[in-house]
C-alpha cells in the first residue's frame, strides 16, 4: 500500500513539477571505500549528463535518453555536503590523491531530470532528487543490538575480547571488569572509566587489529552534537547497582538506535549499499575474516527487517505512516581491480555468500566493484604458466607493477586457503581521469551498482 | 599435488606513464534525417520559379514593344527580387538564432568551464543589457558558477519581463474578449495577441523571428508549455488577484472566458520563454 501511495506521489510530483526524492544510504565496514564510491557516482552521473559514455549499464537501461544532472543547492539541510568537486580534483591531480577518510556524515544531493519517451517525449521530463547519505558503517553493526538483551550483548562482547589473538589490547578493560566487586554501586566515576576503556579498546581492535565487527558503532563514530550521559556504559555481567544503571544506558542507547532508523533522515532510505574490502580480509587472515564475515552477516540479518504489525501500530498511534522498508539492498566488494577479471565473478560469490543473498533476489545483489580503477587486466608468465594478474603504478614508484595477491574463494574459505599466502593490496595509483573528471572517474562495476539500485528511480 | 599459483608482485624494469582508462564506446543512435521534403522543394521551385520565368517573359515582352517600357519592368522585377530575398534571408536568420538556442543549451551541459563560458558570452552578445556580468563570468571558474551566475542575473530579468508581458498581453485580451461582439471574433483576436506575444517574447531573447521563425517557434512554445505546467496553478492565484480590480471585474469579470484568456496569455509567455532560453530552469 505504502509503495502505491509512493507511486502515486510520485505522478502527482511529475503533474506538479515537484522533484520527488530517491535517497540511497551508503555504508560499509572501516576503509571499505565510501568516500571514493560517492565521488565515482557524483561524477561519473555529472559525465553522464554532459554526454560522456561513463556508464554504460545506466545509459542502456535510460535507452539512450540523456538525463540532466546537476549537484542540488544544499538549501537548509543541516548535513554538511559532499564535496565533489575537491575529491575529484584529488583524484585528477598529477600525481594523484586518494581522498581523506570521512569521519562525519555527509550528504550528496544531485538534481536528475530525466527525459520523457515514446508519446510522452513532447512534456517535460521526470524531475527527480537522488540523495546518498554517506551512512556511517559503524551505526550498520548497531541494528543487531536492537534485538538483543543487555545482558546476551554483554556475556558475547566479553566472551569475544576474552578468545581474542591479541589479548595485549583487551588487557586494561578485562582487567577492570574483573576487578569490579560483585556489589558494585551505581557510580558515575566507575562507568566513566570503563566506557573510557571500552572505547578505547574500541578503538585499537578496529585499528590495530583491523577488526570490523565493533559494537556499539556509535562509540566510535559518535552522532553531531554533545553526547547524551546514556551513551556512557560498557559491558558487564553481573547483578549489581552498577550493571542496572549500564543496563538502563543500554535500552536509552538501542530506543536512539531505533528512533534513527524511524527519522526522516536515515529513516526513509529507498536504497543501500553496503560496502566491505573482503580483499583486505582475506590478507588479514583468518580471525580477522571471521570477524568481517560475522560483522556482514550481522547486518545482513538486521537489513532483512520488514515492517511488522507492530510498526504500523506504533505509527498510526502518533499519526504518521509507518517507516518505510528499504526496497533495495546491494552487498558490493570493494577494490575487485585489484584482482583479475577471471577472479571477480569469485569475489562476488564470495560476498553473496557472506551475506547469505539468494540467488535470483530482486531485493538484494551483490557485486565485485571498483569505484576508481587504478590497473588493467594482463596474463604473466610464471615459470612456463600463464597466471592472470593486474598491472599499474604503484603510489610514489614510477614503475609499473604487475599483482596477483593469490586466489580468491568463491565461498568461505576452508582450512586449506589459510595456508596460502594472500598479499596484502598495494596503494595503486588511481587512472588518469578523463578530461580532469568531467570525463567521469573510471571505474569497475559501478554502473551495474547503480543500475541495480535505481531499478525504481528510472 | 596443489597448482595454486604462488601470488606475486613485480615490478617491471622500465618507468611507464600513468594509465589511461579506455573509454567504452557507446553503439551511437542512427541520426534522424533531415533532407528536404521533395514535395517542399517543388513547392519552392514552383513558387519562385514561375513567377520569376514569367517575370522575365513579362521583360522582354516589355522590351519587345518599347525599351524604356523594357528597362522599368526590369527595374521593378530586381526590386521584387531584392525584397523577396531578404525576407527569405531574415527568415533564415531567424531560424538559425532559434536552432542557436540548441546548441546553446547543448555548450551549457557539456559541464566543461571553457566551453560555458565561450557560449556564455556568445549569448549575452545577444543581450547587450546584461553585459554588466561578464567580468564576474570571467571569474568564475566552474560550469556550475557560470549557469548560476547566468540564472541569478540575466535570465531572472528576463523571467521578469516576459511576466511583464504577459500580464500586458492578459489585460489586454480581457478587454478584446470583453470588447469583441461574437466568439468566433474572440478566438481570432486571442490567438493574434498570443502570436505578437511569442513574438515579443522572442525579441526579448535577443530573437527576431520572421513567418517561418514564428511558425517554428510556435512548435517549440507548445513543446515548451507541458514545462509549465506548475505554473498554471501560480498564475491561477495571479490572474485571479488580478482580474478582482473593480474596473476589470467590471469590464471583463463577467465576460465568459476572459479570465481563460488572460491566464493562458500569462502561462503562454512562460511557455515562450522557456523555448526561448538556452538556459534550464534549475
Amino acid at each position: 500500500m505504502v509503495a502505491t501511495i509512493l507511486g502515486a506521489s510520485r505522478l502527482a510530483s511529475d503533474v506538479l513539477q515537484r522533484r520527488s526524492t530517491f535517497r540511497i544510504g551508503v555504508t560499509g565496514l572501516a576503509r571499505a571505500g565510501k568516500t571514493a564510491l560517492l565521488s565515482s557516482l557524483a561524477a561519473n552521473l555529472l559525465a553522464l549528463s554532459a554526454g560522456r559514455p561513463s556508464l554504460p549499464a545506466v545509459s542502456d537501461r535510460l535507452r539512450r535518453r540523456r538525463p540532466q544532472v546537476t549537484i542540488a543547492p544544499a538549501a537548509a539541510s543541516g548535513i554538511p555536503r559532499f564535496e565533489v568537486a575537491s575529491h575529484v580534483a584529488a583524484l585528477a591531480a598529477d600525481p594523484p590523491q586518494w581522498p581523506a577518510r570521512t569521519t562525519a556524515v555527509s550528504l550528496l544531493a544531485l538534481d536528475i531530470d530525466v527525459p520523457r519517451e515514446g508519446l510522452f517525449a513532447p512534456l517535460a521530463p521526470q524531475r527527480r532528487r537522488l540523495e546518498f547519505l554517506d551512512y556511517p558503517g559503524e551505526w550498520l553493526l548497531d541494528l543487531p543490538l536492537l534485538g538483543q538483551s543487555f545482558a546476551d550483548w554483554s556475556e558475547m562482547a566479553l566472551r569475544r575480547l576474552e578468545t581474542l589473538n591479541n589479548s595485549e589490547i583487551a588487557r586494561a578493560f578485562l582487567g577492570f571488569v574483573r576487578g569490579l566487586p560483585l556489589g558494585a554501586q551505581a557510580d558515575e566515576a566507575l562507568t566513566l572509566t570503563g566506557h573510557r576503556l571500552y572505547t578505547d579498546l574500541l578503538r585499537r581492535m578496529r585499528d590495530e587489529a583491523g577488526l570490523a565487527f565493533l559494537q556499539p558503532g556509535r562509540f566510535l563514530m559518535p552522532p553531531p552534537g554533545a553526547p547524551p550521559p546514556w551513551m556512557e556504559f560498557f559491558p558487564l555481567s553481573s547483578r549489581s547497582p552498577l550493571a542496572n544503571l549500564l543496563q538502563a544506558r543500554f535500552k536509552a542507547y538501542v530506543d536512539a538506535v531505533r528512533r534513527d532508523l524511524m527519522s526522516p533522515m536515515f529513516g526513509d532510505l529507498d536504497g543501500l549499499v553496503v560496502l566491505a574490502d573482503l580483499l583486505s580480509a582475506l590478507h588479514q587472515g583468518e580471525a580477522a575474516f571471521a570477524d568481517a564475515r560475522s560483522a556482514l552477516a550481522a547486518a545482513a540479518d538486521a537489513l532483512r527487517w520488514d515492517r511488522s504489525w507492530t510498526d504500523w501500530l506504533a505509527a498510526f498511534a502518533r499519526l504518521k505512516l509507518p517507516p518505510r522498508a528499504i526496497n533495495r539492498v546491494a552487498f558490493a566488494a570493494t577494490k575487485a581491480d585489484h584482482i583479475a577479471a577471471r577472479q571477480r565473478g569469485n569475489l562476488a560469490a564470495l560476498m553473496r555468500r557472506l551475506t547469505h543473498v539468494p540467488d535470483g533476489s530482486a531485493k538484494s545483489a551483490t557485486f565485485a566493484i571498483a569505484s576508481v580503477r587504478c590497473t588493467e587486466d594482463v596474463v604473466e608468465t610464471l615459470a612456463g604458466r600463464p597466471v592472470s594478474a593486474v598491472r599499474g603504478r604503484i603510489i610514489g614508484e614510477p614503475r609499473p607493477a604487475r599483482f596477483y595477491p593469490g586466489e580468491v574463494p568463491d565461498g568461505v574459505p576452508d582450512d586449506l586457503f589459510w595456508q596460502h599466502r594472500f598479499l596484502a593490496l598495494p596503494d595503486f595509483e588511481p587512472m588518469r581521469l578523463p578530461d580532469a573528471g568531467r570525463g567521469g572517474i573510471p571505474q569497475l562495476g559501478i554502473d551495474a551498482l547503480i543500475a541495480f539500485l535505481l531499478t525504481d528511480f528510472l | 599435488m596443489d597448482t595454486t599459483p604462488e601470488p606475486f608482485l613485480l615490478l617491471e624494469p622500465d618507468t611507464a606513464p600513468r594509465l589511461e582508462a579506455v573509454t567504452p564506446i557507446l553503439p551511437a543512435a542512427e541520426p534522424l534525417s533531415r533532407g528536404w521534403s521533395p514535395a517542399l522543394i517543388g513547392a519552392a521551385t514552383l513558387g519562385l520559379g514561375i513567377p520569376t520565368l514569367w517575370g522575365t517573359w513579362l521583360v522582354g515582352a516589355l522590351f519587345d514593344r518599347w525599351n524604356a517600357l523594357g528597362w522599368a519592368g526590369l527595374v521593378v522585377l530586381l526590386i521584387g527580387l531584392s525584397l523577396i530575398g531578404l525576407g527569405i534571408g531574415r527568415e533564415l536568420r531567424g531560424l538559425a538564432a532559434l536552432r542557436r538556442v540548441d546548441q546553446f543549451r547543448d555548450e551549457f551541459a557539456s559541464g566543461e568551464t571553457d566551453r560555458v563560458q565561450r557560449a556564455a558570452r556568445r549569448w549575452l552578445e545577444r543581450l547587450p543589457q546584461h553585459s554588466e556580468i561578464v567580468p564576474a563570468l570571467a571569474a568564475a571558474d566552474t560550469p556550475e558558477s557560470v549557469l548560476a551566475l547566468l540564472r541569478s542575473g540575466p535570465v531572472q530579468a528576463l523571467r521578469d519581463a516576459t511576466d511583464v508581458l504577459g500580464r500586458t498581453a492578459a489585460l489586454q485580451s480581457v478587454a478584446i474578449v470583453a470588447a469583441t461582439p461574437s466568439p468566433a471574433m474572440d478566438v481570432l483576436a486571442v490567438g493574434w495577441c498570443g502570436v505578437r506575444l511569442i513574438r515579443q517574447v522572442a525579441a526579448l531573447h535577443g530573437m527576431r523571428p520572421g513567418m517561418l521563425g514564428t511558425l517554428a517557434l510556435l512548435r517549440k512554445t507548445a513543446l515548451a508549455a507541458a514545462t509549465v505546467a506548475a505554473a498554471e496553478i501560480a498564475v491561477n492565484a495571479a490572474t485571479h488577484a488580478m482580474v478582482s480590480h473593480p474596473l476589470l471585474r467590471h469590464l471583463g469579470g463577467d465576460v465568459a472566458g476572459a479570465g481563460v484568456a488572460a491566464r493562458r496569455m500569462i502561462v503562454l509567455a512562460r511557455a515562450a520563454a522557456v523555448a526561448c532560453s538556452p538556459i534550464v530552469r534549475g
